[in-house]
């Protein structure tokens, strides 16, 4: 995926709020876990609880590092078929993935389009009209020109939206289809701007080394009504301790971007580091996403510094973008 | 669009038009398309007296933020306040109402370091 095409990341992205883009994701790693221990090997390795969906649908979940509790990777698992799971890793860390879940990495094998935006799903439903029946999170396996596809109601823009999985060699003739009905191409660059107004937390950025689901609000990804799971009884210990810090989101005063590795400083103390920042298109100024000390409330003031520069901003609630998703059907 | 003729260039993909004893400067379509969607400008200060390639302003895309250096010494005797609104100008009019700043040269001689515009597009073509 290119950072942008030719319309620009800041157009890009408008178009993903305001209408359809799509994005090429093929980069994501896919691992195939399927057999009648599947569902068990997933149950108890992985945070989330599966038992809470059922084939045809997918969820957000974590793997943890078992000794500190750390987030390892955040995953969405497509449940295909009763005893068929994908299971999408971010693409760096599909090997780690592998290493706790044994099953087939098939990332080579197959393409993904996601289309995103509040038009995205009618435009879709020219080519697949079984969009129109997928609810946000739906999984179905379908065909297009005989080709077997999946699709699933998922997305990482805070927009309503599908993923399409599509073999390889037959990727590059949906996508200009796609095109055709009149949906724009978006890289890289609009997909993070987009998942940062969103408040969606990105590896190595929000969650990874050191960082666990319950600082950065994930809580409602972890199932401790579950027996078992990698990394249950750190995070148990550390809900019980009390987090020692937050994640927040900061909204500039003017278009100045925020960046990540700023110092959150209030009162003249430091409380805090940014991890993702940039220009908002909605809002039109600089917003970022970063840990603070658990006590600090929302709305107060604070300065972010580096390199000589100290910027003003608010502490704000995440998201900074209100999500858009379709209603259950 | 290409770089066009009559403007001197520097080696970081700055113009400069020379005008009687000042110089307006801005940044190169080459510049503004490496930078990607520019969203944010710290304007020179009006007045401020600058040496040349100091750091005289910065710019901030989507993806960077990147130093405007003063191609020449000299003082800040205008800015292109519109920037501060609308800096996307500066992709869409890199050579027109993109334009950062204009300087009162401090001693002309400099020009003789910056780049014609046949040794800026060999620049830009390796």
């Amino acid at each position: 995926m290119p950072l942008s095409y030719p319309s620009g990341t800041i157009s890009e992205h408008l178009a993903t709020r305001n209408a359809a883009t799509m994005f090429d994701v093929s980069h994501l790693g896919t691992v195939r876990v399927e057999g009648p221990s599947a569902f068990d090997l997933l149950q108890k390795t992985l945070t989330n609880d599966l038992d809470k969906i059922a084939p045809g649908r997918a969820q957000y979940t974590h793997l943890l590092d078992d000794r500190t509790g750390s987030v390892t990777d955040d995953i969405i698992v497509w449940w295909i078929d009763r005893e068929v799971f994908d299971i999408m890793p971010n693409a760096s860390n599909t090997s780690s993935v592998l290493a706790s879940i044994p099953g087939q990495d098939i990332t080579r094998e197959r393409a993904i389009i996601a289309v995103q935006g509040p038009k995205a799903r009618s435009l879709a439903a020219l080519l697949l009209p079984e969009v129109n029946q997928l609810s946000h999170f739906g999984v179905v396996r379908s065909r297009w020109n005989r080709q077997p596809i999946t699709i699933a109601g998922t997305g990482y823009t805070g927009e309503d939206g599908i993923e399409v999985f599509v073999p390889n060699q037959f990727a590059p003739s949906l996508w200009n289809e796609l095109a055709n009905v009149g949906v724009m191409p978006a890289g890289l660059g609009a997909r993070d701007t987009l998942r940062l107004e969103a408040g969606l937390p990105l590896h190595g950025h929000e969650l990874g080394e050191g960082i666990t689901p319950l600082q950065v609000g994930l809580e409602w990804v972890v199932a401790f009504s579950k027996p078992d799971f990698l990394g249950r009884k750190a995070l148990l210990a550390e809900k019980n301790r009390g987090i020692t810090r937050k994640l927040v989101g900061l909204r500039g005063f003017s278009r100045q971007p925020l960046r990540r590795d700023q110092e959150i400083v209030k009162d003249g103390r430091p409380i805090g580091f940014t991890t993702s920042g940039n220009f908002s298109p909605v809002y039109g100024v600089g917003i970022a996403m970063g840990f603070i000390e658990p006590d600090c409330d929302i709305g107060q003031e604070v300065v972010l510094e580096s390199k000589g520069k100290s910027i003003p901003a608010e502490i704000v609630k995440l998201p900074f973008v209100k999500k858009a998703y379709a209603k259950q059907r | 669009m290409s770089e066009p003729e009559n403007l001197l260039f520097t080696v970081d993909h700055e113009w400069v038009r020379v005008e009687g004893g000042t110089v307006i400067i801005g940044i190169t379509d080459y510049a503004q398309e490496a930078l990607g969607d520019i969203v944010f400008v710290q304007l020179p200060t009006p007045n401020d007296v600058v040496s040349a390639n100091s750091t005289l302003s910065e710019v901030e895309s989507t993806k960077s933020v990147s130093d405007i250096y003063a191609p020449v010494s000299g003082r800040v005797i205008k800015v292109n306040e519109t920037l501060s609104t609308s800096p996307e100008l500066m992709n869409s009019s890199p050579y027109g109402d993109g334009w950062i700043a204009v300087l009162e040269m401090s001693d002309e001689h400099e020009l003789e370091n910056l780049l014609t515009l046949e040794e800026y597009q060999k620049l830009i073509d390796n």
